[in-house]
């Protein structure tokens, strides 16, 4: 499906989405898109609505309201399979959810080999190249009780890009790790940008927003308040809120 | 070998004082009790030990009935423990995903029913109600009647178990595109069949324990067989001392066993 589409045409479209908890409404008819080799920073204050947004994307949250097409099948609609979706959207979690119970080199070689993607001998293979880029081939055998943060991230890094995804979604990255770690993730996370990886992620890195990304995305009170290029978006912000919040914490 | 070798000791020790308690006091009681002359102890003790235990080969009452106390429970381990998982895996794929309604209520109800009548209404239902005008082996009624209830049990341990993973589990299995079967059997179960391990040990030593009362169908199990010698010798104390001994052995070889398993799981995270 992927090769059908060329850099810069559309991947997601978002249309109309929105999403309630309850009587909370959490996001408020957000309408956008993604086009391949986007790399798009989401930021706003916490409780913005920024990680439902995200996990809306895959479906994670199913969404109240609105359409998400995804390389143009609306993936909200009944009988779409979600899962064969999903193996197209990889998600890096903000508390990296590797599994507890194998080891890296098995948490990277599960979901290609039980989804009949790979034979055994491929995925094993796929995963020892991975983990040399992320720079973990070391740690195959180790189970994830052994890694520190950043070395968790980068193994779950690799675990979705195990799947070959047309997209990456990273939801709050690094939030959860200790500052000295923050760097190595964040230059994974550029290496995948460079090399051309359509990239949806949550963060709180404005340094990342502002250099790596080529999109900044603003949210606040679970609606979009602005959506331009980082230069403007940090350098020339209209929106009172984005103001606000950029003052608060840069 | 060194855990081994400790654990050895405990039961070496647990065992040596048990008979020293059960000596001494069999050895004390029919001198408090008949008022016998301290002489006459040690012959006596050795006649009442004959009579109980090697007169008519009355052991073979306690060796074969040990026998099916095992068979009851291992059979019906193994009963509970595949059903017990069924329905726990029922009730989380409902909680989880609004799946299965159906099965969920009638899960729900069994376990209401299993866990809310005593066990041996249950044993006694099956036997003269359920299998009432069928010719059936006792030992399958006992089977039957033990697996289903523990059961209920095993399932809400298990359910428990695989509501003790973290959500981002699931989340991420799905991320990857793997579907609920999948990420149970390879990713939620295995975590959590580690932390409940000790809970269905637990499980495991009451069900060993429960089936003492399939002597109310009839059935010649430890308990009966010990109940037996009583009956034939009129003495209570030596073959019911005995049968507890027994029960108290196979418990303290049960949760070393688990243990043992424990450790060897928990090896395979460090």
């Amino acid at each position: 499906m992927s090769d059908n589409i060329k850099n810069g045409e559309v991947l997601i479209r978002v249309e109309n989405l929105s999403k309630s908890f309850g009587d909370n409404l959490v996001l408020d008819d957000i309408s956008m898109e993604i086009k391949k080799g986007d790399v798009i920073s989401v930021i706003g204050p916490s409780g913005c609505g920024k990680s439902t947004f995200i996990r809306s994307l895959n479906l994670l949250e199913e969404p109240t309201g609105g359409s998400i097409f995804f390389e143009g099948t609306d993936i909200t609609e009944r009988g779409v399979d979600i899962r064969q979706i999903r193996e197209k959207i990889g998600m890096v979690f903000q508390q990296f959810n590797l599994f507890d119970n194998m080891t890296v080199k098995k948490n990277i070689m599960l979901a290609p080999v039980k989804l009949k993607l790979m034979t055994k001998e491929q995925a094993q293979t796929r995963a020892m190249e991975l983990l040399e880029t992320v720079g973990l081939a070391d740690k195959a055998d180790n189970y994830p009780s052994q890694l520190s943060g950043g070395q968790k991230q980068r193994v779950a890094i690799a675990r979705s890009l195990a799947m070959e995804p047309d997209v990456m979604l990273f939801d709050e990255p690094t939030s959860a790790l200790d500052p000295e770690m923050v760097g190595e993730v964040l230059n994974i996370m550029k290496d995948l940008a460079t090399k051309g990886m359509t990239m949806v992620v949550v963060t709180h890195e404005m340094g990342f927003a502002r250099e790596v990304s080529t999109r900044t995305i603003f949210i606040d009170g679970g609606k979009i308040q602005e959506d331009d290029v980082p230069e403007k978006v940090f350098t020339d912000p209209k929106n009172e809120r984005l103001r606000d919040f950029l003052k608060s914490v840069l | 070998m060194k855990k081994w070798k400790k654990f050895s000791l405990f039961f070496i020790l647990t065992a040596a004082l048990t008979g020293l308690f059960t000596t001494t006091v069999s050895a004390v009681s029919p001198f408090i009790l008949l008022g016998g002359k301290e002489g006459d102890l040690q012959p006596e003790i050795l006649q009442r030990l004959y009579d109980n235990f090697v007169k008519d080969d009355r052991w073979k009452y306690l060796v074969e009935g040990l026998g099916r106390t095992l068979l009851i429970t291992v059979v019906a381990m193994i009963i509970g423990t595949l059903i017990g998982f069924l329905l726990a895996i029922i009730r989380v794929a409902h909680d989880k995903n609004g799946s299965v309604p159906v099965l969920n209520v009638i899960a729900r109800l069994y376990i209401t029913i299993i866990r809310g009548t005593p066990v041996m209404i249950q044993l006694l239902i099956i036997y003269f109600v359920i299998f009432a005008s069928v010719d059936i082996d006792k030992m399958l009624v006992a089977i039957i009647a033990f697996g289903l209830n523990s059961a209920a049990y095993v399932s809400e341990t298990v359910r428990s178990g695989i509501m003790s993973i973290d959500n981002g589990q699931f989340e991420a299995a799905k991320s990857l595109g793997l579907g609920f079967p999948a990420a149970m059997i390879h990713i939620i179960l295995p975590q959590a069949f580690k932390n409940i391990l000790p809970a269905l040990g637990n499980e495991l030593i009451a069900l060993l324990k429960e089936t003492s009362i399939s002597g109310y169908i009839g059935l010649m199990d430890l308990t009966r067989g010990g109940d037996y010698i009583r009956s034939v010798t009129y003495e209570a104390f030596l073959p019911l001392i005995a049968v507890a001994l027994i029960y108290l052995v196979i418990v303290i070889l049960l949760s070393a066993g688990v243990s043992k398993l424990e450790k060897r799981l928990k090896k395979n995270e460090r």
